[in-house]
């Protein structure tokens, strides 16, 4: 057995950076019983909390990259270590280090992009827009009810460009009176934030900050439980409080309130994931399943990992972009759990979960078919 | 206008520790009513099992309890009952008091239970923990004092739209009044004792468990309820969902406790430990084979006895203790079964599945203390349990008003019952100037002389609810008591020793003449004082009662042969009503009592206690050994709870100087102690010179020392020293302490081992309270405390996690691979290095120290083993006093007229020596204000003529019971009767058979061998002196 001294610099180093909640770990394991991780392959955070106590905390591991920052532990956490907050500290020292290993070197490449263009795919920024042609979006301007941000995914990745057309289909539909801002808009910064590369995200929120006071925007409307969150619990940290709405709280406003008629039926069974941004950080747990449940012939089920213990996707904390070997995804036990309740439709309303449910239904056995739809594309077809 | 009652002390709460407080007080001569809110006394303790570390039937030694109370002339006992209002001051407080209805009238009700058996509604049995159904009226439990039913308003179709009212139709004696309405009862007090007890935490509401989701998810106070006889299934293990056996239990610890998550505790709730590895040594008994784990963090066995009641439970086959919490995973949708993930230091994250989960759930304040502290004006403390004096634990912030039992924090039954001693004693002090002014004394009917009468035997067999109904065919063991010579009436009873079936046998002696009385039931240990006790109040001597063992002698050994247990029972029967026909009548005599106190040890606690006796104006005689008063405290400076120690102690040590009423007596040794209860005659050796001095009482206080290591370099380098040398050191503000950079702590030196197979309690306290000392002088020094549980108990948890807050770290050690401890030259300066092996990290850390500090164990003074010479009085192995009974008797020796407090006793925190000091005092100050006490009748007696003069009974005579007196036949042995235990073994040795035990007369014997199987008697039994005793 190895004999090793604590190392007092890093401690330091790692308080420095936000990591000073470690020293309240009593060490009781219940993270680990509770990480998703372990569902797949064996991952202690317990043991990166601990070396990251005494400072030995292995900057080149492969494991600081792990967390996707889910919130299962420190929901459970007796110490209140705050495992999230604790383990960026660690990515921005070695994110300050340049320090990516194996599977998590794509970061860079992501940072570049985001850098340039305001968005993870290093895609042009004037053509943030493009998702909207034909759709006839008004861009946003001032005295307009709502922004409608669509975030990177839905503006740039095809399959969840239809999500946002089925959002502004609704929208539309219903007549809220809302716009967008393009390419006036950058990413929103949340992932990379928890990647570690802090001044990353702090020029990505300056931006929109800008772009939204400048543009006299007072309501946002989100598609994304990543936006949502960063919008509302971080974006104040800049002295700004714009008004955030997440899409399934809103569509369940419109239906409520009668703005928006569902007037057919949608005869299906259909369970609801829980977005880890939504649900566990947001609380936004009844409102998604209220406009299900609201739609005639829709039978609602839940899968055994529900709300507050929702099974994450496996795509938080930067790791929608890093490469997942095939038998560690939790987005193919996502998808079991929701045959195994005889689902034929997974719903969920962020665009992190339906890119990794989309992946890992490509790799379904035959004759198990299930459907991944975000809410909006329901809503859409009974209109 | 209603007439206002005068009262001494009001007693809020009847669990455990209010019947104790009721049963003190009254004894000690103040006028009690005794409330409680629930339909019937006796609390959670009602609701146990049974009680660590002795495995006692919780039952068993409470309801006794319960026919005291009833039975004292001093206490009033209010069930229903709430208070609303609290005005006025010390001495006189005026109480409002809410009697809710419970639609029976408690003076007609004859408890017959009819009215249940006709109620229509089922309703969820709360005693039960709502795992079986009871009616709408129903009486609370068997035992139940009041024996009266209560109707639930909630459920009662009568009293929500008028439909039902059939109870009311069915009861003889018309005692069911469904118009009963509130009644209001206004009394004036003394003094107020508060002992709400504790809510259990409720794992339903946070849902992390799956409780009240998953079936198969109970709490512990569920289990209890399943283990236990009286239990929803008479004590067979099932579980809820299919109540089938299950074969693998999982108990989780800290469920509610020692969390930060909202909705659940921040400390420690103290018990939880202690009450699972009960649980499991239990279900182990239940079924051997059975599946144990247990999930947990520390083990917190900090109590007496709690560390061998620890390796106990360990050391079962197919026990496993895990440490790690858990997370439940699934419900098996077919079996209902439940599976638990784990995590381990090195082979990742399990899932198990069990048959049944228990969770062991913390306790918190009842769940009213926000009402209870705008009634009663007190103020509570950060987690809402009642805020106390640290130096008095048993004050609450306003005078008057006094505390006893889990309503001050999370304690177990013992220091609830000491704390209710010494409301006794704070109490007395408030209001000696009216003691005995309303009290009155117990008058028993006249002893009618039975002489002449024929023998007529009444033998009743008790079915102990389950206990021995379960095993032993009672109806037919009845039927047969009834054919044996003598016996004119034989019954069955459910529960003989609750108070109102008690009284049908006191009823059965009046009514059927009897004037022998045979039970066949549990053991005289505990439950003959009662029943000696129904006797007299039925007019007939007490020693015409005679006690039948079919339970522990026949129905819980034999539970596997019903058939053999019935048979063994009747012959037990035969045997004891064989017996009964020779029983004589015997008197118990008074003895005067002596009113001084003589206190041994002359620290926090012997002076707390001497100054209480004094308080009231008692002479007080105050011994200690060294050439000033202090004890341990002179080296103690600061608590965690933020008290100074030492002008504390100076005050206290300047009134105990100054009270005229107690004789400080410096570097003394005691020479000699003879003398029995209420007349000690102690010779004392001291600075003042030699004196005798006569007492009543005698509390032994004689503290403990801090053990001197001989591991981890001590005494070998100048760097290493134990946590009072670093207190002291600090204190001293000693720059090499306050000024160094690294600073390890080993815990558990010197104790927790074979030779020392104890927790010394306070270390693990001791030490987070240096280093939080050290942290506030140098927040930048690197303090590493090495341990292997920490055991930080109830409220201390907060400042486990505080020095966590401050950086101080923790690392755990298994004692099979210690640290190791070297001096090493590390940058040209001499250093101490600690290795040790972590377990998360699969490394060992290496720590250069400037300093080592070793948490010594608390060892018992070598005056304790003196003590326990000259006063007869018990220690355990480890060299601590034992008390008489670890539960419910906690500060009284098994020697009468001897109590215990302090480090002596266990090592303790300084509030807890406190508290336990006016306990101790409590109990004595009752013995002092007596003017007699009452000896045993059944004593040896020595007949003249027959006497030899051998002195072989002297010599046998382990408690100086015999000596010789001259008669005019010669020197003659005679026997004092108040020293004598009746242990008989004098008898055995005397060669003509001069000396007797009364009460175990060779007649009663032998007709008792007799009747058992002539064959088996031979000439060794007739010789044996011991026989018949159980």
């Amino acid at each position: 057995v190895e004999t090793v001294a604590p190392f007092k610099e890093i401690i330091d180093l790692i308080k420095e950076q936000g990591g000073d909640a470690f020293k309240y770990c009593y060490q009781c394991g219940r993270c680990d019983t509770v990480c998703p991780w372990n569902r797949v392959r064996d991952f202690s955070m317990r043991k990166l909390i601990r070396e990251a106590t005494f400072g030995l905390t292995d900057i080149e591991s492969e494991d600081l990259w792990r967390c996707t920052t889910c919130g299962r532990c420190p929901q459970y956490c007796p110490r209140g270590v705050k495992q999230i907050e604790s383990g960026v500290a660690l990515r921005k020292i070695a994110a300050e280090n340049d320090i990516f290993p194996g599977p998590i070197a794509p970061i860079r490449t992501v940072s570049v992009g985001l850098m340039g263009e305001g968005n993870p795919f290093n895609e042009e920024r004037k053509n943030r827009a493009d998702w909207a042609e034909g759709l006839s979006v008004k861009p946003f301007k001032e005295g307009m009810e709502i922004l409608y941000f669509s975030c990177c995914y839905l503006s740039y990745a095809p399959r969840l460009k239809k999500v946002a057309a089925a959002t502004v289909d609704i929208l539309k539909k219903a007549g809220v009176n809302f716009g967008i801002l393009g390419a006036q808009e950058s990413c929103c910064g949340e992932s990379i934030r928890k990647t570690g590369n802090e001044d990353l995200f702090k020029k990505l929120a300056k931006d929109n900050i800008k772009t939204f006071i400048d543009n006299g925007v007072k309501k946002i409307l989100v598609s994304s439980p990543h936006s949502y969150h960063t919008f509302k619990n971080e974006y104040p940290e800049f002295m700004v409080n714009f008004e955030v709405v997440h899409i399934s709280q809103y569509l369940q406003e419109l239906i409520s309130s009668g703005r928006l008629k569902l007037t057919k039926e949608y005869a299906k069974k259909v369970t609801y994931h829980d977005p880890c941004y939504a649900g566990r950080h947001n609380g936004i747990f009844d409102e998604p399943r209220q406009i299900l449940k609201a739609v005639s012939g829709l039978e609602l089920v839940e899968m055994p990992d529900n709300r507050e213990d929702s099974l994450c996707c496996g795509g938080g904390g930067g790791r929608i972009w890093v490469e997942t070997p095939k038998a560690e995804r939790f987005s193919d036990l996502r998808l079991q759990q929701a045959i195994g309740v005889g689902a034929e439709v997974l719903a969920t309303s962020c665009p992190y979960c339906i890119t990794n449910f989309e992946d890992s239904r490509l790799s379904l056995e035959d004759g198990e078919a299930l459907e991944i739809k975000d809410i909006t594309e329901i809503i859409q077809e009974l209109l | 206008m209603t007439e206002k009652t005068l009262i001494d002390v009001l007693v809020v709460g009847g669990g455990i520790s209010g019947i104790q407080a009721s049963l003190d007080l009254a004894d000690a001569g103040f006028k009690v009513y005794l409330i409680d809110k629930s339909p019937a006394i006796g609390g959670k303790m009602s609701q146990l099992d049974k009680t660590f570390p002795s495995n006692d039937c919780s039952m068993c030694i409470e309801s006794p309890k319960f026919n005291e109370c009833s039975r004292h002339p001093n206490i009033t006992i209010l069930t229903y009952t709430e208070v609303d209002t609290v005005k006025g001051k010390p001495g006189n407080f005026k109480v409002s008091l809410v009697r809710k209805p419970r639609y029976v009238i408690e003076s007609k009700c004859t408890g017959c239970n009819i009215c249940a058996e006709y109620c229509p509604v089922k309703v969820p049995d709360q005693y039960n923990q709502n795992l079986s159904s009871n009616k709408a009226i129903h009486i609370y439990f068997s035992q139940a004092l009041p024996l009266i039913p209560y109707i639930d308003p909630k459920t009662c179709l009568y009293l929500k739209d008028g439909s039902c009212a059939i109870c009311e139709g069915v009861c003889k004696p018309r005692a069911i009044d469904l118009h009963q309405e509130e009644e209001i009862v206004e009394v004036e007090v003394g003094a107020i004792v508060l002992s709400p007890g504790f809510d259990t935490f409720n794992p339903g509401l946070r849902n992390d468990f799956g409780y009240g989701i998953f079936e198969n998810v109970v709490t512990s106070l569920d289990y209890e309820r399943i283990l236990c006889s009286t239990g929803p299934y008479e004590g067979t293990i099932r579980r809820p969902s299919d109540k089938v056996h299950p074969h693998s239990i999982a108990w989780i610890q800290c469920v509610g406790s020692r969390q930060v998550i909202p909705g659940g505790n921040s400390y420690c709730s103290a018990v939880c430990c202690a009450y699972t590895q009960k649980q499991v040594i239990l279900t182990k008994d239940h079924d051997a084979g059975m599946q144990a784990t247990i999930f947990h963090n520390d083990i917190r066995a900090f109590g007496k006895d709690f560390e061998r009641f620890y390796q106990r439970a360990e050391n079962l086959p197919d026990v496993r203790f895990i440490r790690s919490y858990v997370s439940i995973g699934s419900e098996d949708p077919q079996t209902k079964n439940v599976s638990i993930r784990y995590s381990t230091p090195d082979k990742g994250v399990k899932e198990e599945q069990f048959d049944m989960v228990v969770l062991s759930v913390g306790l918190e304040p009842p769940k009213d203390f926000q009402q209870l502290s705008e009634t009663f004006g007190i103020e509570l403390n950060s987690h809402g349990f009642c805020k106390v004096n640290p130096l008095n634990p048993i004050e609450t912030s306003r005078p008057g008003i006094y505390i006893s039992g889990a309503f001050q924090g999370p304690v177990d039954i013992p220091e609830s019952v000491a704390g209710a001693s010494a409301t006794d004693a704070l109490c007395s002090q408030l209001l000696s100037y009216r003691r005995g002014d309303l009290s009155q004394e117990r008058v028993y009917p006249p002893e009618k002389d039975v002489s002449e009468e024929e023998i007529r035997i009444g033998v009743v067999t008790c079915l102990c609810g389950a206990n021995i109904g379960r095993v032993v065919d009672t109806p037919s063991v009845a039927d047969y008591a009834g054919t044996l010579p003598n016996v004119v009436y034989s019954q069955e009873n459910i529960f003989a020793c609750s108070t109102e079936n008690a009284q049908l046998i006191a009823d059965a002696i009046v009514e059927h003449n009897l004037n022998r009385v045979v039970l066949a039931a549990c053991t005289p240990r505990t439950h003959e004082p009662l029943f000696r006790d129904t006797c007299r109040e039925a007019g007939l001597n007490q020693y015409f009662f005679e006690f039948a063992n079919i339970r522990e002698h026949c129905s819980w050994v034999h539970s596997k042969d019903k058939e053999g247990a019935t048979q063994k029972a009747k012959d037990i029967i035969r045997m004891s009503v064989a017996r009964a026909e020779h029983l004589e009548p015997l008197q118990e005599f008074q003895l005067p009592v002596t009113h001084v106190a003589l206190v041994i040890g002359g620290g926090v606690a012997g002076m707390t206690s001497a100054l209480s006796m004094a308080n009231i104006g008692f002479e007080v005689y105050l011994l200690e050994k060294a050439s000033d008063l202090g004890g341990m405290a002179r080296r103690l400076h600061y608590t965690l709870d933020g008290v100074d120690v030492q002008p504390f102690l100076d005050d206290l040590i300047r009134q105990v100087y100054k009270h005229p009423s107690i004789h400080v007596l410096l570097a003394a040794t005691i020479t000699e102690v003879s003398g029995y209860v209420g007349n000690f005659v102690t010779k004392v050796k001291s600075e003042s010179g030699f004196k005798e001095i006569l007492h009543g009482a005698a509390i032994i206080a004689t503290g403990a020392d801090e053990y001197k290591p001989t591991e981890y370099l001590y005494g070998q380098d100048d760097k290493v020293m134990t946590s009072l040398e670093l207190e002291d050191r600090i204190v001293k503000k000693d720059e090499k302490v306050l000024g160094a950079q690294s600073l390890v702590m080993i815990q558990c030196v010197g104790c927790r081992q074979k030779d020392r197979n104890y927790c010394s309690r306070v270390c693990c306290s001791q030490s987070i309270k240096n280093a939080l000392k050290l942290k506030e002088t140098n927040p930048g020094m690197d303090i590493y405390v090495i341990f292997r549980d920490m055991r930080t108990y109830g409220f201390k948890e907060d400042f486990y996690r505080e020095a966590s807050n401050k950086d101080v770290k923790f690392i755990r050690y298994e004692p099979v691979d210690p640290p190791v401890v070297e001096a090493v030259v590390e940058g040209g300066q001499p250093m101490i290095r600690v290795t040790v092996p972590d377990q998360i990290l699969g490394q060992k850390i290496a720590i250069d120290a400037d300093l080592l500090v070793l948490a010594a164990a608390v060892v018992p003074s070598p005056a304790s083993a003196e003590m326990a010479k000259l006063f007869k009085v018990a220690m355990n192995p480890d060299g601590f006093f034992q008390e008489a009974h670890v539960k419910l008797r906690p500060v009284d020796f098994a020697a009468d007229g001897v109590f215990l407090c302090g480090l002596a006793h266990y090592p303790k925190h300084l509030n807890e020596s406190i508290s336990q000091a006016y306990g101790a005092a409590g109990r004595a100050i009752n013995l002092l204000t007596k003017d007699t006490v009452t000896a045993s009748g059944a004593v040896c007696d020595v007949e003249d003529d027959d006497c030899v003069s051998c002195g072989a009974c002297i010599t046998a005579c382990t408690y100086g019971a015999i000596e010789f007196k001259n008669t005019p036949k010669g020197k003659k042995a005679t026997v004092n009767p108040v020293l004598c235990k009746g242990d008989g073994l004098c008898n055995a040795k005397c060669p003509t058979q001069a000396i007797k035990l009364k009460h175990y007369t060779d007649d009663e014997i032998f007709s008792q061998i007799d009747a058992a199987d002539p064959d088996m008697v031979n000439e060794s039994c007739r010789n044996c002196p011991g026989l018949g005793r159980s």
